[in-house]
């Protein structure tokens, strides 16, 4: 179907109820179709498996897209079951349709990449491989607590993260200066924070930035905040969002855009993108993610900016939210089995070759806190975290980090709604709380799946 | 009905519009000058308001030669004029059949016809895929092309054409014992000419810029079509805007350059639809 | 309308060697080449859209998983929708969008249409300047708006500073994000539509308004009494047109998905891209079938709706 050159066209009436009313009266044949053509037969067996990735190959190649290319030829140069790369572009990969169409029509990919929200929809679709029989106890035992309890389910074990990406502020050292302030100044409470920014704020800056686009990635950004204040959506399968600790994160973020320190909207890729916003000068604060790092040393090596963890509330603690993709397996797939022995080899290795390739993916071609005690020795070994930005982010802010939630949409939508609306709508946090919280409820009271949190 | 040619004015214009024209036009194009200006700025100043420091050709050297967007541009010219053309003669035979040919069903025919223009693509996507791949058609040239033809808004338009070509000419063919296929071949296709070129240039502006539908029945990067190419370059978290820019910039060029050479011909042969 | 031709005269009985043929022959002859003229876009379009509208209607009495699971649930879907409040609030912004930009559309088309419907130098370059925007590709159209609507550092709001409204972020605040975008989709249209009626206003005849003017009408009244009534099909397309566009066009989805998400806080959500969210990021795509075909449902009815209101506009071949 082409797009159209003009966008419709009229018709008349009578044209179009007889064109309707024909497609009404077939499509009560469309069901049985449906279902036949469903997809197609899982193999178990298949010689060629594909890895659905957003990162390689890609056009430029990218020391990110090369390690998965070479990822792939040492696997494929000692296995007999190959396999094979599949680039999709990364906004594409996460909030298009490629994946769902695929899914949809039986022709998901066999190995793919997975953040902790997409976690349960197909863990309750019932497309993801359990991995445990492939994972040796010293693999598992590698990794850091809670990093594969948040990709369990009973025990066993369905994804392996490749990374760890923590959230921090990052701010800019110029901006300081040219205010008069200095390291003494940067913020460590809420009430710092919109006292400094405000400092900051000037004809063609803003003192401080979050992320203000909807979607899973500002529900990410947000929830520091709440687990500040020892709050939480969810606790022990029941619902616990309203509650004061999300009120008060929920106000925080509103505060900054009714105190006009923080801007609506940010440049470039949104409140994440440190290049286009910091880098740019059109933030001095700005709240991203430890890839960022690698985004500044490739795209604006010569931006002088620092890090500290979030700012925390009165008697609140320090939090900071833990993000990072896994590889998974498709259950449905061509040889689940092959997939998963290829998962654990590539990111669960404990021989020495393993190691060095994690040691790669963290800290050389992107910059990240390892999952694995073993590769985070050997990455100190090699002074990666030395010194710095980096060093700082192991050190003192990946520890207080809680990992990603795996809500499932149904969660995340409300709670979403309601930082929208506190944030951009100055809709009262205690109301959007509440109505968040009942609509969570509403949801748990029907669901049935693993367990969310 | 006979075209008018638009250089021949109605009346000399009120003094002050071109003048306005003028404006309006400046205003209206200058977001997109904007565009053409950062592209030649060196990354870093991209979000910059000012004027460029240096000017650089680096951006627009960097997506024609490090990454392979030629080939994008030439998988979009490919697909772009084989629907076209493909579509064309297909709309044209069919708008004939519907204006000059009587049979049983032809109201229902056309009906039928003019109800698939209420559906978009995103509506239909999942279940269009399914039949593409059960037909063969996944991540081939074939797949981006066949599916791309068949829309109705040609047939309509061609249609509203043919009804107003005088019988006259047709009946002399029949009388020289031309059968259907002479007729519609040396006959109409050949007065169809105008509204024929401008319902190409629109085509080919349609399928130049298709995003969904490449991106779902494609797989293979040699098969990516330049809009694909373009996304292609937005990062997950950091994009490179200047490449972004300098990329979306080569590709509008064929659509302009297309569209000032047809835009002429758009203006006479909309007319003659019988818009009246 | 169609002319009949006259049915060829019967033979006589002394026939007529080379021409000899009965109306029955002829009407089935006309008919079977009908049918092959049509039969490439007719089995086309069966295939490659009746098929799939037909599947994805069928879908939505199905609850569906997204893996290729279904499970019929015959009319749930539909029930659902009556407590759906997202998608009552969506379908009001889709109505207040439709309800802004056509008109704003259609006045500014056609008044860049009356500037540039007489020839003068560098006409050319001019219509095409209008008509640029549509051309380009729509990821460009999204990052030229918001870098130059962007809070404070943006063009427009640099514009703005000595009126003091220089840190009014349009695309960021629900209560001016939905009037921006309907600018923006504006400037994205309105060269399409002025070809439009620079099209329908060729057709008005010179001699008309020439002798309008030598009978003393002033402009305006040339206006009101020659050109708009003659003008009246052509008004009537763009406006149908328009709609159908701003319900389920390339601007209600991508170019709102590009600049604003559905945000800032939903006041931009129009009913296409809650289906979309429906469909791909719950995964429901048994209630987003559900929703198109109401979506559709109500588009049929408001085409129907204009076609009575004006009569029709002759479209039609019955």
């Amino acid at each position: 179907m082409s797009a159209t050159p003009f966008p419709a066209r009229p018709v008349s009436r009578r044209s179009v109820l007889r064109g309707g009313l024909g497609a009404l009266a077939a499509s009560a044949v469309a069901g049985p179709l449906l279902t036949a053509c469903g997809g197609d037969d899982p193999g178990g067996d298949g010689k060629d498996l594909t890895f659905w990735n957003f990162y390689g190959p890609a056009d430029d190649a990218n020391p990110q897209s090369k390690w998965f290319v070479d990822l792939t030829t040492k696997w494929n140069a000692n296995n007999d079951v190959k396999v094979n790369l599949r680039y999709i572009v990364g906004k594409e990969y996460l909030s298009g349709t490629v994946l769902q169409t695929a899914f949809q029509s039986g022709e998901g990919p066999d190995i793919f990449l997975i953040s902790p929200g997409d976690f349960l929809r197909y863990y309750n679709g019932g497309v993801l491989q359990d991995l445990s029989p492939q994972l040796t106890a010293e693999s598992k035992a590698d990794y850091l607590p809670g990093l594969l309890e948040a990709r369990s389910v009973d025990g066993k074990v369905y994804g392996l993260p490749m990374e760890i990406e923590p959230l921090a502020m990052y701010y800019s050292e110029p901006a300081f200066e040219k205010a008069g302030l200095s390291e003494a100044d940067l913020p460590k409470t809420w009430d710092q924070t919109l006292a400094v920014a405000e400092k900051l704020t000037g004809k063609d800056r803003y003192g401080v930035m979050f992320e203000t686009l909807p979607g899973y990635y500002q529900n990410f950004t947000w929830y520091p905040f709440l687990w500040q204040g020892d709050g939480a959506p969810i606790k022990d399968g029941k619902v616990a969002f309203d509650s004061p600790a999300a009120v008060q994160a929920l106000k925080f973020w509103q505060d900054t855009i009714q105190n006009k320190v923080a801007p609506r909207k940010a440049l470039g890729d949104g409140g994440g993108d440190v290049v286009s916003n910091l880098g740019s000068g059109a933030a001095a604060m700005q709240q991203s993610g430890i890839w960022a790092v690698s985004d500044m040393r490739t795209k604006a090596k010569n931006f002088k900016y620092g890090i500290i963890p979030h700012p925390t509330p009165d008697g609140g603690k320090p939090a900071t939210d833990l993000g990072g993709w896994a590889f998974v397996a498709n259950a449905k797939g061509k040889n689940p089995e092959a997939a998963a022995k290829f998962i654990t080899w590539a990111l669960g290795s404990t021989d020495a070759e393993g190691i060095e390739r994690q040691r790669q993916w963290n800290t050389v071609v992107k910059t990240n806190v390892p999952p694995r005690k073993s590769v985070q020795q050997a990455a100190d070994a090699k002074g990666a975290f030395g010194e710095g930005v980096l060093k700082k982010f192991v050190s003192e802010i990946a520890p207080t980090g809680r990992p990603e939630p795996r809500f499932p949409p149904e969660v995340y939508q409300p709670v979403a709604d309601a930082i929208q609306a506190c944030q951009l709508n100055a809709a009262d946090p205690g109301k959007a709380a509440a109505d968040a919280a009942q609509r969570i409820d509403t949801f748990l009271q029907t669901y049935q799946g693993a367990s969310i949190s | 009905m006979k075209t008018r040619g638009n250089s021949t004015p109605a009346r000399p214009p009120r003094s002050y519009f071109p003048i306005l024209a003028h404006v309006l036009a400046l205003l209206a194009v200058a977001p997109l000058l904007w565009v053409l200006v950062s592209v030649l700025k060196p990354a870093e100043d991209v979000f910059s308001f000012s004027w460029p420091s240096t000017w650089t050709l680096d951006n627009l050297q960097y997506v024609l030669l490090k990454i392979p967007l030629p080939r994008f541009l030439l998988n979009s010219a490919l697909v772009a004029v084989v629907v076209t053309v493909v579509a064309l003669f297909f709309h044209s035979m069919a708008a004939y059949a519907l204006a000059r040919l009587r049979f049983p069903g032809r109201g229902i025919i056309f009906s039928g016809i003019m109800s698939t223009l209420l559906v978009s693509l995103p509506v239909i996507l999942v279940p269009l895929f399914l039949v593409a791949k059960q037909l063969g058609l996944l991540d081939s040239y074939a797949g981006l092309i066949v599916p791309s033809i068949f829309h109705a808004f040609g047939i309509f338009l061609l249609r509203q054409y043919y009804l107003n070509i005088p019988r006259e000419l047709e009946e002399a063919a029949d009388l020289d014992g031309c059968g259907y296929w002479r007729r519609y071949w040396s006959v109409i296709l050949p007065l169809s000419r105008p509204v024929l070129a401008s319902l190409s240039v629109l085509f080919f502006l349609a399928n130049w810029n298709a995003f969904l539908w490449p991106l779902t029945i494609t797989r293979n990067p040699d098969l990516r079509v330049i809009q694909l190419g373009i996304a292609g370059m937005q990062g997950q978290y950091a994009s490179a805007w200047n490449l972004i820019l300098a990329a979306a910039v080569i590709a509008a060029i064929p659509t302009v350059v297309v569209f000032v050479a047809g835009q002429k011909r758009l203006v006479d042969a909309m007319k003659t639809t019988g818009l009246k | 309308m169609v002319a009949t031709t006259a049915p060829p005269s019967k033979p006589p009985v002394v026939a007529r060697a080379s021409r000899q043929k009965t109306p029955m022959t002829r009407k089935r002859r006309e008919a079977l080449a009908a049918y092959a003229f049509l039969a490439p876009d007719v089995i086309g379009l069966l295939v490659f859209v009746a098929l799939p509208m037909v599947l994805a209607f069928g879908v939505a009495f199905f609850k569906v998983d997204g893996f290729g699971n279904y499970q019929y649930i015959g009319l749930d879907n539909y029930k659902l929708m009556a407590s759906d409040d997202q998608l009552w609030s969506s379908l009001r912004i889709t109505g207040l969008y439709v309800v802004t930009f056509v008109p704003l559309a259609f006045v500014v088309s056609f008044a860049l249409a009356m500037l540039v419907r007489n020839h003068f130098r560098g006409i050319g370059w001019v219509r095409s300047a209008f008509f640029l925007p549509h051309v380009v590709s729509l990821v460009v159209v999204g990052l030229i708006w918001q870098f130059l609507l962007v809070d404070k550092r943006g063009a427009i709001s640099k514009l703005l500073a000595p009126l003091g409204l220089g840190d009014v972020s349009f695309l960021g605040t629900p209560s001016l994000a939905l009037g921006t975008y309907v600018v923006i989709s504006v400037w994205f249209v309105m060269g399409y539509q002025m070809l439009v009626f620079l099209a329908g206003l060729k057709d008005v005849p010179k001699e008309l308004e020439d002798a309008a003017q030598i009978d003393g009408a002033s402009a305006s009244q040339r206006f009101r009494f020659v050109i708009w009534p003659l003008l009246r099909p052509t008004s009537f397309f763009v406006v149908v047109n328009s709609t159908i566009g701003a319900v389920t066009g390339l601007q209600a989805f991508d170019l709102v998905y590009v600049l604003t998400r559905g945000g800032p806080a939903r006041s931009t959500s129009t009913v296409v891209l809650y289906i979309y969210e429906q469909a791909f990021t719950f995964n429901n795509m048994g209630y987003a079938a559900a929703l198109t075909t109401v979506v559709v449902g109500l588009l049929i009815l408001c085409t129907g709706l204009m076609f009575a209101f004006t009569r029709g506009g002759r479209f039609d071949e019955d």
